[in-house]
């Protein structure tokens, strides 16, 4: 074999790999309906399920911070004619503003149900206050789960969120939630 | 959520391991669930990643065994998308899919890491507890294999 077939061959040989990775295929997202099913099924604290949770009294702890946005989204809403300089971003959208402290972090990500868990779509970005990421993130109104990834290796849930909810691994996810009024839950 | 994101995270690599997509999500099922029965067994909650990694790895190993036992036409939904690409290509990739029986259980691991999920050895090395060397070696390895297989099928 001389030189000029070894080279061609070389570069087939990487167009063979390059086809066969790209059309690998993902696993459906129904899978992952069917794994929680059988997990609730072999779980009795997974039966209680999500929405009994949410209809049941549960302590609420928010930050001021949180709140007085909140309160402020809130009274913008109701504000006649105002809406376009509220914290809606479009219809049945709101703009949540997150936070935390990790001062010996690199980067800070948000990842969660709203993005498919991507840890690279939402970046925090640090404040001026020492130590603190933050975000704002256009959400649409309902409940959401999500989670900070630090340095893109440690996901820790938001320890300030008003709820956390197990993942049913032993680990929990925070809840954030958001009515039709604009109004945060976090 | 937490199955979610492991899906998207290692269901192209399942899909790789095991050579078909209702097999890799059979062998995705059952990792998630054993993995929920034996929470127990993980002494680093922090490490969950690796730990669902290996059960998972374990039961794409364990799907091609029985796979390879079972009649071809049980296998209806195929690993590959049929893609627009040149007749070339594809008939290039459908024959590295074949070539991968090829490997050892440690160098498709590998390959598939290195290859389909576009990880760095550093990455690799982490969830595999192996050295970056030694992943290396075996990646090479893999493709001299594959790169074999292929040149005889090809007459090149």
């Amino acid at each position: 074999m001389n030189d000029k077939s070894s080279e061609l061959s070389e570069d087939r040989f990487e167009l063979a790999l390059a086809a066969y990775a790209a059309g690998i295929r993902q696993p459906a997202s129904g899978l992952d309906n069917a794994v929680m099913a059988r997990v609730r099924s072999l779980s009795p604290r997974g039966r209680r399920g999500f929405l009994q949770w949410l209809l049941a009294p549960q302590r609420v702890n928010v930050r001021p911070i949180v709140l007085a946005f909140a309160a402020s989204v809130a009274l913008l809403l109701m504000w006649p004619g105002r809406a376009a300089d509220t914290g809606l971003a479009s219809a049945g959208t709101v703009l949540v503003r997150f936070e935390l402290v990790a001062p010996e972090a690199s980067t800070v990500s948000l990842a969660g149900s709203f993005n498919s868990w991507s840890q690279d779509a939402i970046r925090l970005v640090p404040s001026a206050a020492p130590g603190l990421w933050t975000a704002t993130v256009p959400l649409k109104v309902g409940s959401h789960e999500y989670l900070f990834v630090v340095d893109g290796q440690r996901w820790i849930a938001d320890p300030t969120a008003h709820a956390q909810v197990a993942d049913g691994f032993g680990q929990t996810n925070s809840i954030i939630v958001i009515s039709p009024r604009g109004v945060v839950k976090s | 959520m937490l199955v979610e994101r492991y899906r998207i995270e290692f269901g192209r690599y399942a899909t790789a391991m095991v050579g078909d997509q209702d097999t890799a999500e059979d062998a995705l099922q059952e990792a998630f669930i054993r993995a929920f029965q034996s929470l127990q067994s993980c002494r680093e909650p922090s490490r969950f990643k690796h730990w669902f990694f290996r059960i998972l790895t374990n039961q794409c190993h364990n799907a091609r065994a029985r796979r390879r036992t079972e009649p071809l036409d049980q296998h209806d939904t195929p690993a590959r998308e049929r893609a627009d690409r040149p007749m070339e290509q594809d008939e290039l990739g459908r024959a590295i899919e074949g070539a991968l029986n090829e490997l050892t259980a440690e160098q498709r691991e590998a390959f598939v890491m290195k290859h389909v999920d576009g990880r760095s050895y550093e990455e690799i090395a982490e969830l595999l507890g192996a050295g970056v060397d030694a992943l290396k070696m075996r990646v090479y390895r893999a493709r001299e294999v594959l790169r074999k297989k292929l040149e005889g099928l090809n007459g090149a």
